[in-house]
């Protein structure tokens, strides 16, 4: 992965346009949720934002600017949503977030890093999840009746927050890949946290570690895709363990398959549910889900990339497939947020934020579920159980929240 | 004060050394002219003069400064509607009829170029030669300047054309009231007017200051313009006008509202009958009562216009609109100009130009007008014309005798709303009582949230009174530009 | 350099704990260059940001800076704000104030705060159907810094500079006090910046604007136009590839190709005189391949395959914008009877169709201007004057004067055509401006801002052309300009005499 000093093209050439701040031109839509950086949003100075973090970055990595008090609270306050960094990318070729991201090691890497991620680290060295729980209850949520086929390349990875905290989902999960006529298989004790929250909050040791352990188990299981139902889950293994591993695994995030079966007429959704939906798209299934490729080339003169660098803008995100199922179903109406796909507003769970600062991830899912009940919606629908978890312990009777597998497993 | 004998003697001396024999003058019949009777005022002007250069002009101020001499700027002929070139504190009239010459008028790039005695009677024919067109006021005097008109920001008759409530103004030179000379604008420099390459259109600076526009409404108290450039318009090679009557401003208010966010009609005003009737009527008084009686309420003139290629194309498709945007309001345009059949054919020429005729039509009904404009938004038009009636009605003024003008401006996004009060000078009543109706209805209407931009005489003290922070402002301005307060004393707030 | 800790106290007292700073940190996001110079050149910084709410406290802020002889600038997004050049400095950030006021659908005008953005201004004027002009820098752009800091944009050939629609004005002064300006001093609404009487609204902006540095305005009314497009931005797709269709019945963008200089120039004036077309412009060449490609690699695949440098040299951007099929058609005819008199051509139909694709490439509605400093970040206008179309071209043709040698040292990008002539007000006047690309990145590519500014100002100067680059790059010029250096400075000593 690259470090700090990787990314000072990035810091020099940033002109403080705004453009990380603010949603981007052709999706505007009303005077009121036009901003897309929460805490830029929540604090006002311009230090909380993409462009203050990166010119932070720059001071940190010249040694002009020293770990006084507060500083190390205003990077981890980030919620790494990566909206700042699609919204740069559709003008500049900069890498706002991974700049984020390498500031973030490098505070781990002069000992500043928080104790809170300290300690989920060593939740997850010894339990393998981000809990702390019995790793041998990872499965528990498992039916008994399920079928699996142990010889089928492909595995349902359910991750940590699905295993241990919303077995619905993971339940659900198989039910739509058993409708759909998908064989699978599940990696049963082999399987670890992804890491996510590793490389969100900068311990990149240990989230080689990680991506490395996971990795030659999907090897050794002969998994060639990995379907999940978690966001981070997915955006993690497409857009983290490229850096560290040889990443040749196809990974599909569920609505893509149910979107598939689908299409291939696999799947029938029958049962009609009488709702108004409005979709959250999760950063890490929508605009920071697309695949890392490694690049070590050199940005020439007049910013020339050589060898040419494969961006990650966030074009090709997954922000259809999830609409598509939605509008499948019967009786369902989506209605779209101001802020939506590549410039969704964070619900306030990402980074390692709900840790340390859960004022701060409270404050923006409250931001998320007024801008949902503008829309005259009475559920929010998202695909990740990370929001799944701000959503649901902050929405009401008046504004459900649902996840879109079980919406799916309802109507089949 | 310079305003004894004696010392204005010497003055005159040094005057003489300064001008040529033809441009100073003290002769009573002369100085007579720049003090008209209803000014009210006492003071009068011991000297005029014609300056012929800018030199003559700078050299002029700078004696001015060093003897305390008023000078008071006029480049108008008579007769004069408002008092701005009246010298309320005596000194020496600057008439600027002298310097009269059309410097240069640019086809490409529409534009004259014009000092300050130019009048629309000369500008006007001269332009139309050359197949331009000066955007001009409603029917303004053949004598009257042309500078004069933009500086004091006169409505003019085609909205569309101005971006601006300052517009068509561009760039002008002027001498401050210490005597230095300064160049707006893109007239500004690089270098001298011989050596800079540049048309001076761009009216905007130099720098972070809008210069033009300090001079722009002073009446004179900020500086003396010895030329100013204005923009001109191509000549339309094909008109077609029409006519909206109603009894209802506020729906005429709305329709031209309507037409000038499409830019679809080039003139456009509404007069009510007695302006309409004024304007048009050729013997008096049978024809103007007739007129008069005849003639809808209100009455909305438009003209569309086409230009060098396809104009018939080009009216016709802003006759779509026109027809739409008319029968979305419920009212049909017409070709024939209602209660005066026949008389539609001299609207186009009476809008191109000065006011035709010995007398100048706000004159021809009583003798004598006192005008009270303001600026608004076309919304409001309608609020301010029930205020006007009002305060009329109070003063026992004959409702039907009141004269109406709305010109809308800036391509409708403001109005200059106009209420005429005739009256005879002759009779002695009814001049004091229309007097004391323009103050009353002066104050109702500034209370109703009219904007007195331009004010003129008695409303300089109604405005000012009441807004003590733009006064000083105002004051630090005229400190700066005219720092020994010669420039039009006693005038505005200064 | 930070504050003595009792003024700390007293501006804390004045906006609370939360809207003030002076934590090192905090400031770093403000000692970083903005456009034009990038993040490789870096200055003192402020000594504190203040988050003011409201004309209260502004008033409160500048009362106690001037009592404590506390330098301060205003801004609200950093993209063109002015750096701190004195350490003690402090900054007012002013997006807090970010309400929009009024929108008075019948008058045109909408009143607005500085911390309003164009991506929060625009949709709602575009639900009414209105719109207003929008000089360039992208969605996150301060709309009130923009009518006051800067002037021209791309859509004026129909309309006007943003200077014709800066309208009634709340400005603190220097000394603390608030003047309204215009019309809403004298309650009588925020239509009008001029009078009663000699226009104050001269001190609130020339050509230009002050940079923050002369009392700070707190609120604008702006004029506002008819919007011909649709109500709600019609953005598809995802970024950066977004597509923005209008109905191309009635909205269509044309290129045509001239033979040089005056064709070029003569087919403007023209489409002014026909009164066709709302936005007629000679575009920048490069800008516009920046603008319409979506990396640097990109870029250079087009410009270097020499398409743009075949076809737009001397092209002229045309975009009808019309109410109905029928006027579109028209204009149409009327263009061509222009082109094909002054001997144009369209150019290379694949530059042509990317703005029926996407015609916020044109600046219609917000655009994405940063693209341009994907180029190595740095950017260097130079001219930035107005005077008529003739005399733009006339100033347009001594470019290669001060141009080359720049580019042969490949300081700067080979686009010796880089620049734009935008006529306004139907070609009464119109603006040009030269841009040029140079890398801040790079070590050995020097930032040659200042240098350009200076080598185009003496060009100006030589030939007595009147542009702002000579004022704006050496205040040594002011007596070329009328002495109005000194007069600039009177103003100062009568409206800011503690600065």
């Amino acid at each position: 992965m690259e470090s700090l000093k990787d990314f000072l093209y990035t810091m020099t050439s940033c002109n403080h346009c705004g453009q990380c701040k603010w949603l981007l031109g052709p999706k505007m839509r009303s005077w009121k949720y036009s901003e897309v950086c929460p805490i830029h949003l929540r604090y006002g100075f311009d230090a909380y934002s993409g462009q203050g973090l990166i010119n932070i970055a720059q001071e940190i990595l010249e040694g002009r600017l020293k770990y006084e008090g507060g500083l190390i609270e205003l990077i981890y306050t980030c919620l790494t949503c990566g909206a700042c960094d699609v919204n740069c990318k559709s003008i500049r070729d900069m890498e706002v977030l991974d700049t984020i991201l390498a500031l973030r090691a490098k505070c781990v890497e002069d000992g500043q890093g928080l104790l809170q991620h300290k300690e989920i680290a060593g939740k997850i060295d010894q339990t393998h999840n981000i809990y702390g729980k019995s790793h041998d209850k990872r499965f528990d949520w498992m039916p008994k009746k399920n079928k699996l086929s142990a010889d089928s390349s492909v595995a349902y990875f359910a991750g940590c927050a699905a295993a241990y905290k919303y077995p619905e989902i993971a339940v659900n999960t198989l039910k739509i890949l058993d409708a759909s006529g998908i064989d699978y298989k599940v990696l049963g004790s082999e399987e670890y946290c992804c890491g996510t929250v590793l490389w969100r909050t900068g311990q990149t040791e240990a989230f080689r570690k990680a991506a490395e352990q996971n990795m030659a188990v999907f090897k050794k299981q002969g998994i060639k895709t990995l379907i999940t139902s978690c966001a981070e889950c997915y955006g993690t293994f497409r857009g983290g363990y490229p850096r560290f591993v040889d990443m040749d695994i196809e990974v599909l995030h569920i609505t893509e398959v149910i979107q598939k079966a689908l299409t291939e007429s696999k799947l029938k959704l029958i049962k009609k549910q009488n709702l108004t939906v409005t979709y959250h798209d999760p950063c890490l299934l929508g605009r920071l889900s697309e695949k890392y490729v490694p690049w070590n080339g050199e940005i020439q003169a007049y910013g020339v990339h050589v060898p040419p660098k494969p961006w990650r803008r966030g074009t090709n995100g997954v922000y259809e497939a999830p609409r598509e199922i939605l509008k499948s179903i019967p009786g369902v109406k989506l209605v779209e947020m101001p802020r939506n796909a590549e410039n969704s507003f964070c619900c306030g769970g990402g980074g390692g934020v709900p840790a340390v600062f859960p004022e701060f991830t409270k404050w923006a899912v409250m931001e998320r579920l007024d801008e949902a009940a503008g829309t005259g919606a009475t559920a929010v629908v998202s695909a990740c159980p990370f929001c799944q978890e701000n959503f649901k312990k902050t929405s009401n009777e008046v504004l459900k929240y649902f996840d879109i597998t079980e919406l799916v497993a309802k109507s089949l | 004060m310079v305003n004894k004998p004696e010392s204005s003697l010497e003055l005159k001396y040094r005057l003489q050394a300064i001008l040529q024999p033809d441009e100073i003058s003290d002769r009573p019949e002369v100085l007579e002219k720049y003090t008209p009777d209803i000014s009210g005022s006492k003071s009068r002007p011991f000297m005029v003069i014609y300056p012929g250069s800018k030199e003559e002009v700078q050299s002029v101020v700078k004696l001015a400064v060093e003897s305390g001499t008023p000078l008071v700027p006029v480049s108008s002929g008579l007769p004069r509607f408002h008092d701005g070139a009246l010298p309320e504190k005596g000194g020496i009239i600057v008439d600027f009829s002298h310097m009269n010459k059309i410097r240069q008028i640019n086809i490409p790039d529409r534009y004259a170029w014009i000092e300050p005695g130019v009048t629309f009677g000369e500008l006007v024919p001269e332009l139309k030669k050359q197949g331009l067109k000066l955007v001009s006021p409603l029917l303004p005097r053949a004598n009257k300047s042309v500078v004069a008109s933009r500086l004091e920001r006169e409505p003019v008759i085609i909205p569309k054309y101005q971006y601006d409530f300052i517009d068509p103004l561009l760039t002008l030179e002027v001498i401050y009231g210490t005597g230095e000379e300064f160049r707006t604008g893109s007239a500004s420099g690089p270098g001298t007017l011989e050596t800079l390459k540049a048309d001076k259109v761009n009216p905007w600076g130099p720098g972070a200051v809008d210069y033009f526009r300090f001079i722009s409404g002073a009446q004179g108290t900020m500086g003396l313009v010895t030329w100013a450039i204005t923009k001109v318009e191509i000549l339309p090679s094909m008109q077609k006008m029409y006519f909206i009557p109603h009894k209802d401003i506020k729906v005429l208010a709305d329709v031209m509202n309507q037409l000038l966010r499409k830019r679809v009609v080039d003139e456009c005003l509404a007069l009510n009958n007695v302006n309409l009737a004024s304007v048009l009527a050729s013997s008096w008084p049978d024809d103007f009562k007739k007129l008069k009686k005849d003639l809808p309420p209100w009455t909305l003139i438009m003209c569309l216009a086409g230009y060098k290629r396809r104009p018939e194309e080009r009216i016709t498709v802003m006759e779509k609109y026109l027809h739409e945007i008319c029968a979305g309001a419920g009212v049909k345009p017409l070709t024939e100009l209602p209660g005066a059949a026949g008389m539609e054919n001299l609207i186009p020429e009476l809008l191109s130009g000065p006011c035709p005729g010995e007398t100048y039509w706000k004159l021809r009904y009583k003798g004598a007008c006192r005008d009270i404009f303001f600026l608004s938004t076309l919304s409001r038009a309608a609020e301010f014309t029930a205020v006007m009636q009002k305060a009329a009605g109070k003063h026992r003024y004959p409702k039907e005798d009141i004269g109406g003008y709305i010109q809308p401006m800036v391509q409708g996004r403001g109005c200059h709303c106009e209420f005429n009060f005739f009256y005879d000078e002759n009779d002695k009543t009814g001049s004091e009582e229309t007097g004391k109706l323009f103050s009353d209805a002066s104050a109702a209407l500034l209370n109703s949230g009219a904007f007195f931009s331009r004010p003129y005489g008695p409303w300089a003290k109604m405005v000012y009174a009441r807004y003590p922070e733009q006064v000083a402002a105002l004051k630090k301005l005229k400190g700066i530009f005219d720092p020994h307060n010669i420039l039009n004393p006693g005038k505005l707030c200064f | 350099m930070s504050l003595p800790s009792d003024i700390y106290s007293a501006f804390e007292d004045i906006v609370g704990p939360e809207n003030i700073s002076d934590k090192d940190y905090v400031m770093a996001a403000y000692r970083h260059a903005g456009p034009g110079a990038g993040g490789r050149e870096k200055s003192p910084g402020p000594a504190a940001v203040l988050l003011p709410g409201s004309t209260e406290e502004v008033q409160a802020i500048i009362k106690l800076c001037n009592r404590r002889n506390i330098k301060y600038a205003a801004l609200v997004s950093l993209f063109a704000a002015g750096r701190i050049l004195q350490p003690g400095m402090i900054f007012l950030n002013l997006q807090r104030m970010n309400r929009i006021l009024e929108i008075n659908e019948t008058d045109r005008y909408a009143v607005i705060e500085p911390g309003v953005r164009h991506v929060q201004l625009k949709p709602e004027l575009m639900k009414r159907g209105l719109n207003y002009p929008t000089a360039s820098v992208g969605p996150g752009g301060s709309v009130l810094a923009n009518f006051i800091a800067s002037g021209d944009h791309h859509m004026q050939h129909g309309a006007s500079r943003v200077n014709r629609y800066l309208l009634s004005v709340e400005w603190v002064m220097p000394n603390g006090e608030v003047l309204k300006v215009g019309s809403i001093g004298n309650n009588a609404g925020w239509f009008c910046p001029d009078g009663p009487g000699p226009s104050l609204r001269g001190l609130i902006k020339g050509w230009n604007g002050w940079s923050g540095s002369f009392g700070i305005v707190t609120k604008v009314a702006i004029g506002l136009d008819v919007f011909r497009g649709p109500k709600i931005m019609p953005g598809e797709g995802h970024s950066p590839d977004f597509t923005v269709r209008f109905p191309l019945d009635r909205h269509k963008v044309h290129i045509f190709k001239f033979p040089g200089y005056d064709k070029l120039r003569d087919a403007m004036i023209e489409m002014g005189k026909a009164e066709i077309g709302f936005a007629v412009l000679k575009f920048f060449y490069a800008t516009e391949c920046a603008l319409t490609t979506t990396s640097a690699n990109e870029f250079f695949e087009v410009w270097n395959s020499g398409l743009y440098q075949r076809d737009l040299p001397f092209a002229l951007w045309v975009y009808l914008a019309t109410y109905s099929p029928e006027e579109m058609q028209y204009e149409e005819r009327v263009m061509w009877d222009i082109v094909k008199e002054f001997d144009g051509q369209a150019v290379d139909e694949s530059i042509r169709k990317k703005y029926d694709d996407n015609l916020d490439h044109m600046f219609v509605i917000v655009s994405n201007l940063q693209r341009v400093l994907r180029l190595g970040g740095g950017w260097a206008g130079t001219k930035l004057g107005g005077d008529s179309i003739s005399q733009m071209f006339e100033v347009a043709k001594t470019i290669p004067e001060y141009i080359n040698e720049f580019i042969e040292k490949k300081w700067i990008i080979d686009a010796p055509y880089n620049y734009q002539v935008v006529p306004m007000e139907y070609g009464h006047m119109a603006h040009i401006e030269m841009l040029s690309f140079f890398d801040v990145t790079q070590p050995g590519h020097p930032n040659v801002m200042m240098p350009l500014m200076q080598r185009s100002a003496e060009t100006d100067v030589k030939h007595g052309f009147h542009t702002a680059t000579p004022m704006a790059g050496n205040p040594a010029h002011g007596p070329l300009y009328s002495n109005f250096n000194l007069w600039v400075e009177k103003i100062k000593k009568a409206f800011a005499p503690m600065n």
